[in-house]
């Protein structure tokens, strides 16, 4: 065991935080929708690190990991679709400038 | 770690074994496509009647290697307007995953690169990264014709990954593991996955040539469609390098379909000595590997090709449900008679029979209606 | 020489892989850069995984990210064309406010994870990942299978409708 748990952890963090960094900051959905993966890759790490490091012989965290993948594959393909009918409507992707609903 | 030969530092071996084993593949690669584009050459002109390469020396046996050469000479043309490190990116995506699953072929007992035991699934990821490659390269050479045939491309090449990878999860249900070892050493003697499996073999075969881009399913690279499909800003060795990644490509295919379904490196005389028997396990595993390969080109010289939308329902409405209800029937047979590959095997050649003639019966009905509803719209 | 040093720098490297493409998504004014930097950051995380030693969810992570959804981001960035315009607008007041509320938290979660955590007893003695994998998901996690899959059918129902142009 030459790399601790909380190594993988901590890269885990990092990739986490920088994922929020991201939604927080930019301007363009698509790059929102691939920050929004990068958190769910962070997720990833952790529950394999921590269920392959418990050692628990069935490998409950990275079941839980088989269905993150389902579940973000169908979240972009869903995401993707409403920007791409939002820019069929008035050709931009700027989440600041698609504010038809507000007030 | 073992040390390496002479007492070498493990380290330092581990290393040059790693350069060796990925010079030997691609030592395999790059002389696998030469004598298939040679082979493509003399077996197209054969069927069609005519010589084929006879001027560059005996027989024509030197025409690749003009070939080659002229490739390596031509120009290195760069559009301006293209986006330069993805142009220069692409070629090498496709490529790298091809030469990465020469690691897992099982080419005789012993002689294998690393037998993981998840082989089968590693073959069927690699296959899906060169969609990637192909996006890429459609999209940098920026040139419509170019991104509409890398769209085509990828969405065909997705498309037909969920046939491939259904057929081979029906092979592993059968064998009981992922491992290509364990899977060519399952198939003893006469008893290969051929006789219990043949409708699996069918649209592994079918959804390969989709996969390797080969006819009928060429169309994005076909140079009478689109020009040249995403290829068309590709020049001298960038082509080249292309062509030689779906040659190799078929050769992997080829390979996994004589591992899987014909038992491998399995044939005469393999289990006598431990020193001839890995040899030909090797010359027999490549002689089946290149019968497929035959039969590829085969294929493309009697076939013609199909268009996107035929491509399309051929995959979705027909060769994904047919391969669900295999995957569907064999596990159920195998539940309720376990250890038992007898009723699965009937029920395969069952399936099969009924793929095959129902083909016709369906080409009929729909020949029918076309005729009524054109009979309609000439009456209207 | 050994195989410890290697498995650490193998880490080392991976890190430096992961943190630094996910910040050039995150930072970078070209969407193509920043989406193929983003497939370079699952490659990266499926290297880790196999440090990890579960090498089936290594070859799920390439399958799936890579292969597909990567295909599918560059779809998205291929058919909304913008131009590479800076990532910020001039008077935006986010930036500062991110940076506020997520740098704090970020560290504290960063050095607790680092230090908080100890590997089991028997860590090192499990073996592949396949079977128990798989015998975990079709028999004691059955019903959530089915319903992952129930939830494709309608994402992917739900995506092709979206995208349907009214025909006339």
């Amino acid at each position: 065991m030459t790399i601790p748990v909380g190594a993988f952890i901590g890269v885990s963090a990092v990739l986490f935080f920088l994922g929020v960094a991201g939604v927080l900051i930019r301007r363009n959905a698509v790059v929102i929708l691939m920050c929004v993966e990068l958190m769910l890759n962070a997720t990833n790490l952790a529950l394999v690190a921590f269920s392959r490091r418990a050692g628990l012989p069935d490998e409950r965290g990275s079941v839980f990991v088989v269905f993150i993948f389902v579940i973000a594959a169908a979240e972009v393909a869903v995401g993707l679709a409403i920007v791409l009918a939002a820019y069929r409507n008035r050709p931009t992707v700027d989440v600041d400038e698609v504010h038809a609903m507000k007030g | 770690m073992p040390p390496g030969p002479f007492g070498m530092d493990p380290a330092i071996w581990a290393v040059l074994r790693l350069v060796v084993a990925v010079a030997l593949a691609a030592g395999l690669v790059f002389n696998g496509a030469l004598a298939q584009i040679y082979l493509e050459r003399k077996i197209q002109a054969i069927i069609q009647d005519r010589t084929g390469p006879m001027h560059t020396g005996p027989y024509g046996l030197l025409q690749t290697f003009a070939d080659a050469i002229k490739l390596l000479g031509k120009e290195d043309i760069r559009a301006r307007l293209t986006d330069h490190w993805f142009f220069l990116a692409a070629p090498s995506i496709v490529f790298a995953p091809m030469l990465a699953s020469y690691v897992v072929i099982p080419f005789a007992p012993g002689v294998v690169g690393a037998d993981l035991n998840i082989g089968l699934l590693y073959l069927t990821t690699l296959g899906s990264m060169t969609v990637l490659g192909i996006v890429l390269a459609g999209w940098a050479s920026n040139n419509k014709y170019s991104l509409i045939g890398g769209l085509r491309s990828a969405g065909q090449l997705i498309s037909y990954e969920v046939p491939q990878i259904l057929s081979l999860v029906t092979v592993v249900l059968v064998v009981g593991s992922l491992s290509m070892v364990k899977i060519v050493d399952s198939q003893q003697g006469f008893l290969i996955n051929f006789l219990i499996l043949p409708l699996a073999f069918t649209t592994y075969f079918i959804a390969g040539l989709a996969e390797t881009n080969r006819v009928p399913f060429d169309l994005p690279e076909a140079e009478s469609e689109l020009v040249a499909g995403f290829l068309t800003e590709y020049s001298g060795m960038r082509w080249g390098l292309f062509f030689v990644a779906e040659y190799g490509e078929v050769t992997v295919v080829c390979s996994i379909v004589a591992a899987l379904f014909f038992g491998g490196w399995h044939g005469p005389l393999v289990d006598v000595h431990p020193l001839i028997g890995p040899i030909l396990g090797v010359l027999w595993f490549t002689l089946k590997t290149y019968f497929f390969v035959l039969v590829f080109m085969w294929v493309r010289a009697t076939l013609p090709r199909f268009r996107i939308d035929q491509l399309m329902s051929f995959c979705w409405l027909m060769l994904i449900p047919l391969t669900l209800l295999n995957l569907l029937v064999t596990a159920i047979l195998l539940l309720v008679f376990p250890d038992n590959i007898l009723p699965v095997a009937i029920a395969n050649w069952v399936m099969l029979g009924g793929f095959a003639f129902s083909v016709p019966f369906l080409q009929r009905r729909r020949l029918a209606s076309l005729r009524a509803r054109l009979a309609a719209r000439a009456a209207a | 020489m050994s195989s410890e040093i290697i498995e650490q720098a193998l880490f080392a490297l991976l890190t430096v892989g992961i943190i630094g493409a996910a910040a050039g998504v995150v930072f970078l004014n070209r969407i193509t850069g920043a989406a193929l930097l983003m497939a370079f950051t699952f490659f990266c995380m499926a290297g880790m995984f196999l440090l990890l030693g579960a090498e089936t969810i290594a070859a799920f992570q390439v399958l799936i990210y890579v292969g597909a959804i990567t295909v599918l981001i560059l779809y998205g960035v291929m058919f909304t064309p913008q131009g590479d315009r800076d990532y910020r607008l001039f008077f935006q007041t986010q930036t500062p406010w991110a940076a506020l509320f997520v740098v704090p938290i970020a560290i504290f979660v960063f050095v607790t994870a680092l230090f908080a955590f100890r590997d089991s007893g028997n860590a090192g003695a499990l073996g592949s990942d396949l079977g128990p994998l798989a015998t975990s998901v079709f028999r004691d996690y059955a019903f959530p299978f089915e319903v992952a899959s129930v939830l494709l059918l309608a994402a992917m129902i739900g995506a092709i409708v979206l995208v349907k142009r009214d025909e006339d």
